[in-house]
């Protein structure tokens, strides 16, 4: 079972035969599949283990962008014209890429030329291995693809969804709407989706980037293990991005560079298209350095660390007018920290889903990580559900509670150690349980003490608390 | 006499509102029985600061529900549930969320030390984070608290013997210490479920005590 950001993303048959489903979130397939083998993706170690092929184009052509392990993009004009022509040089490519990756393990080595990232990278996903794919009709190339092209770009399912909803199946059928209506209609994401399908990927921003824009740090004691690495990567990150950040800009491409402490300095440029965000860009100089480190790249240890933007532009985080980049970010900080110290358990978000009973109607997942697919419409008509005010207390699973009775009404209840009396109540709620599946009827009252009141479920003849009103 | 009269109850609205929102840098304690409305009252001051940004809610007892907090108003994309049930490591948690979120309600368990207590109102103070403290136990030293609000009783409507059901509560405070000008007032509150918490009555100042905080 392969595990990425804590989602099923690979199973083997027989784990999906347990009930697993791809996309459920890792503890509930090990509960379902016991049996299987857990393998978490570590994108650090990915990334070390691609360092050699980076290494390998890098030697045919300079200027490779890495965006993550196993994507680069290289910006082949120059090359072109030194090698004598596309075709030469992708052929070039796909050699070496095959002699390094496709005798290992059965990898695949994928090979597309096209104007801009978007397109190459697709001509890459769509060339066969061994023949590299170049695309001579860039526009049209594009106009033939489906809209699920554009999911990772836009990350917008809703929008691609709309989209064929309204008859677009094709990047052509979406390029020949009108963009000032996709634009009044769907705001910036509607524009992106047109412009990727016009051709027109993002505009390189060729404005002078200041040098002070750019961070660094030196060691007097060479940087060695990879925890000094690690947090010298993520504080200089975060420098990095609070000095754009103050000029209004994000970066989606930066340059990091290592000096070796007895040898010369290596730099790599890493590409996003969309801006980078403290973690991304943290865990990217992160990855890289690590490859270096552990491929003894850097002999001596690391002296100086520097990270430039090489693309800046405008485009940040939308936020709403009330929104504020900064606290959000300590918040982050500050949450992170929480979690560290009572695990990640510890920090939680909820979400509405539908329900009868408090308990069901909270979907949790944890802080940071995606939320918990739901099919349970909060929207949707939950008849028998309580009424709110809902208690603004209530336990995970329902409590035993002591209830007296005198001929079907609630008299008095025990909490802790003495008995207070009801002084009004409410119900009986019934609520019908899954016959199919053994669970019994069960009816619901509210119960007013001079305490407080309380969300009282009686089932098999027995009380429980299931909710505190307070 | 009329006007005046009129004004002096519209200040005295607008003082006895001021108490449900949370300053920066203060902190409020909400001091009282569990079961008097006090935890929907806490998730209810997080309204206004989650409009900005990430809010936490510290559960000690693992059981807040974040439905009563969407209820009183609070955005459902900007609250943080944070549950820790181990008082020996609550300061810490505490501090760590102090140090980086705007608004904060936080359970403090029995047996908080006086010196923690101090110290995390003095980080809320240098940070600006407005803060809610509601203790499990007895009340917050003197001088921990800007504004206390005891909570002195609780009545329902809506569910009469089988009847109905729970549909408002009515809850009277009583607002004490430097954030009510050193006179203890006491004043009430009505909740629908919806996310209006509303004062609805005037009551007369209690009687002065000295300020504390």
């Amino acid at each position: 079972m392969l595990i990425v950001d804590d989602r099923v993303t690979g199973a083997t048959k027989e784990v999906l035969a347990a009930g697993v489903a791809l996309g459920m979130p890792r503890r509930e397939a090990e509960a379902l599949a016991p049996f299987a083998t857990v393998l978490i993706r570590d994108q650090g170690e990915e990334s070390r283990r691609f360092e050699p092929v980076v290494e390998a184009i890098e030697a045919l052509i300079p200027r490779v962008e890495v965006v993550s392990p196993g994507l680069v993009f290289v910006p082949i004009s120059g090359a072109v014209r030194f090698y004598g022509g596309e075709v030469v040089l992708a052929e070039l490519v796909e050699k070496e890429m095959t002699r390094l990756v496709g005798q290992v393990r059965g990898g695949l080595a994928l090979v597309g030329v096209a104007d801009g990232p978007f397109a190459a990278r697709w001509a890459a996903i769509t060339a066969d291995a061994g023949r590299p794919n170049i695309v001579d009709d860039t526009i049209g190339f594009i106009s033939r693809l489906d809209l699920a092209a554009l999911r990772e770009s836009l990350n917008a399912d809703e929008l691609i969804d709309t989209f064929r909803w309204l008859g677009v199946s094709t990047l052509g059928d979406l390029a020949r709407l009108p963009r000032e209506a996709l634009a009044t209609r769907f705001g910036n994401p509607g524009l992106l989706a047109h412009r990727l399908a016009s051709g027109e990927d993002r505009l390189v921003d060729f404005r002078e980037i200041p040098a002070d824009l750019a961070v660094d740090a030196s060691f007097e004691e060479p940087l060695e293990s990879l925890d000094a690495v690690a947090f010298a990567a993520r504080a200089l990150a975060e420098r990095l991005l609070k000095g754009l950040r103050a000029s209004g800009v994000a970066p989606h491409r930066v340059s990091v560079l290592a000096e070796a402490a007895a040898g010369g300095p290596r730099e790599r440029i890493w590409r996003s298209a969309d801006p980078f965000t403290e973690k991304a860009l943290s865990d990217r100089v992160w990855w890289q350095l690590r490859a270096w480190v552990e491929s003894g790249g850097i002999p001596g240890g690391i002296s100086r660390l520097r990270i430039a933007p090489a693309d800046l532009s405008d485009e940040g985080r939308q936020l709403g007018l009330l929104q504020d980049e900064t606290s959000r970010i300590e918040a982050e900080r500050a949450l992170a920290r929480a979690q560290a110290l009572l695990g990640p358990d510890g920090v939680l978000q909820g979400r509405a889903q539908g329900g009868r009973m408090p308990q069901e109607r909270v979907a949790w997942s944890r802080w940071g990580e995606p939320p918990v697919d739901q099919d349970r419409d909060p929207h949707a008509p939950w008849p028998g559900a309580t009424p709110s005010p809902s208690p603004a207390l209530v336990p995970s699973r329902l409590r035993s509670l002591e209830v007296e009775w005198d001929d079907g009404m609630p008299t008095r209840v025990r909490l802790a150690t003495r008995w207070e009396p009801v002084l009004t109540w409410s119900g009986p709620w019934r609520l019908s349980g899954r016959w199919w599946t053994g669970e019994g009827d069960a009816d619901r009252y509210q119960l007013v003490t001079s305490v407080g009141a309380f969300l009282c479920v009686v089932t098999g003849g027995r009380a429980y608390l299931a909710g505190v009103y307070d | 006499m009329g006007i005046g009269t009129v004004a002096s109850l519209l200040d005295q609205e607008r003082r006895e509102e001021g108490y449900l929102h949370l300053q920066p840098g203060r902190v409020t304690e909400l001091l009282g029985l569990p079961g008097t409305g006090l935890t929907r009252l806490g998730l209810r001051l997080l309204a206004t600061p989650s409009l900005t940004g990430p809010v936490v809610a510290l559960d000690t007892r693992r059981w807040i529900s974040p439905e009563a907090a969407w209820e009183t108003g609070v955005i459902p994309e900007n609250l943080v549930i944070v549950r820790c049930d181990q008082p020996q490591i609550w300061p810490k948690v505490t501090a760590a969320l102090l140090e980086g979120v705007r608004a904060l309600y936080a359970e403090v368990p029995v047996g908080a030390k006086e010196q923690d207590l101090r110290r995390l109102a003095a980080l809320a103070r240098v940070r600006k984070v407005a803060v809610a403290m509601r203790p499990m136990g007895n009340g917050l030293p003197s001088g921990v608290a800007h504004l206390r609000l005891r909570a002195l009783g609780v009545t329902w409507e809506g569910a009469d013997q089988g009847h109905g059901q729970l549909r408002r509560r009515r809850l009277v405070l009583e607002a004490s210490g430097k954030g009510a000008a050193g006179v203890t007032r006491r004043f009430e509150v009505e909740d629908e479920g919806s996310h209006v918490v509303r004062v609805v009555s005037h009551m007369v100042p209690g009687e002065a005590r000295r300020a504390v905080g």
